[in-house]
């Protein structure tokens, strides 16, 4: 124990023995780190090239986090929860890859292909269906938040006539760029097409996510998504960003000590490049919270 | 000599720092435009940095070591994180 906390005040409070600066912002741990963070990049890219399951891009979201959070939204607001289904899963597949053959981001595509299409294909017969699209989030709960802060996107979330969800997370180039896309389609079943499967063609076209067209058979946009390939890259984003936050934290308080001490020392005028550093390190901290975010339609 | 006496460095660097935030809320999810963002901002702080020190005639090499290696740490940290 003894051990540690001298071991702490080595790295964070300026003494004696350090020279008077704490070891964790010295110029010999600096470059620690920088070298560090070189091996992580070339370690990555090299891991990248000799695994097949790497793609050289990742994100943490997965499918069961992704229908689990919805779940626990439409719960939460007094909602059933949502069946899994497979056939929309695969509609919410071939419309992720379609964004990436076709180069767009949209629920429709430039040659006017409509989500509904897919839905369709895959032998689901709607009398509601939805789309919720996002892409380059690094987590699954970003994804969920982010939708559920989108008044169109949160409609389809909570709307009560959906019984289905389908979910894919498709990595790929768009405009590119290594991008992940992620789609969740939502759907009720026909009725009568239940009991009758020879009047399962019949739709209505499709509204958009957030229209409020009070059509028995108008569906509503969401997103497909599709799973990664590997659990390697899920835990390696995810150390790499809890890596990121915690350095930089404990470099802000390495400079904040390091200040802190040399103000009472009356030796501030030697320490005032701290300051920049502090404020740079915090901006960088805060800009992590809006790097892990995406976009979405 | 007091922090006041450098309140519009401050300032400055804290205008930039803002500015940086808001243009990266408003690309997220572009990972190119968001990595030449922290390029920006990156360059802009061992920059300013660099210079708030030259004037002051406080420019010492363990200074500018001192900001270029926190500037690329941070920059080789976060193009792992956007282009992983």
């Amino acid at each position: 124990m003894k051990k540690i906390v001298s071991l702490i005040t080595h790295l964070f409070i300026p003494h004696e023995k350090n020279q008077y600066q704490p070891k964790a912002i010295q110029l010999d741990f600096l470059s620690f780190y920088l070298v560090l963070a070189l091996t992580l990049n070339f370690g990555y890219r090299l891991l990248s090239h000799t695994s097949l399951q790497i793609l050289g891009f990742a994100t943490d979201i997965t499918i069961n986090k992704l229908y689990q959070l919805t779940n626990e939204v439409r719960q939460k607001y007094g909602l059933l929860p949502l069946r899994y289904n497979k056939n929309l899963e695969k509609a919410a597949y071939q419309k992720a890859q379609d964004m990436f053959q076709k180069n767009y981001w949209a629920h429709f595509g430039p040659d006017g292909t409509t989500p509904w299409q897919f839905i369709l294909q895959n032998g689901y017969q709607y009398q509601y269906a939805g789309e919720n699209l996002a892409k380059n989030f690094l987590f699954s709960d970003g994804v969920i938040d982010a939708w559920m802060h989108s008044q169109s996107h949160r409609e389809n979330i909570l709307k009560k006539e959906y019984q289905d969800v389908g979910f894919a997370v498709v990595n790929g180039i768009l405009n590119g760029e290594e991008t992940t896309l992620v789609v969740q389609m939502f759907g009720s079943p026909e009725q009568s097409s239940l009991n009758t499967p020879s009047q399962k063609n019949q739709i209505v076209p499709p509204v958009q996510a957030g229209e409020k067209k009070e059509t028995t058979q108008s569906p509503v946009l969401a997103q497909t998504e599709k799973e990664l390939p590997s659990g390697k890259k899920i835990s390696l984003i995810s150390f790499n960003y809890h890596l990121n936050f915690v350095l930089f934290i404990l470099l802000s308080i390495a400079f904040i000590s390091d200040l802190y001490f040399a103000n009472r020392l009356g030796l501030l005028h030697l320490k005032r490049k701290n300051i920049f550093h502090f404020l740079f390190l915090s901006f960088v901290i805060l800009s992590l919270l809006i790097v892990k975010q995406g976009k979405i339609i | 000599m007091k922090l006041t006496n450098h309140l519009f460095d401050y300032l400055l660097f804290f205008t930039a720092g803002i500015i940086f935030l808001i243009a990266l809320n408003f690309f997220k999810g572009e990972k190119l435009i968001e990595f030449i963002l922290f390029l920006i901002f990156i360059s802009f702080y061992i920059i300013h940095g660099i210079y708030h020190h030259a004037i002051k005639d406080q420019l010492k090499l363990k200074i500018v070591i001192e900001y270029i290696l926190l500037g690329f740490l941070v920059l080789f940290l976060i193009k792992l994180l956007i282009f992983s």
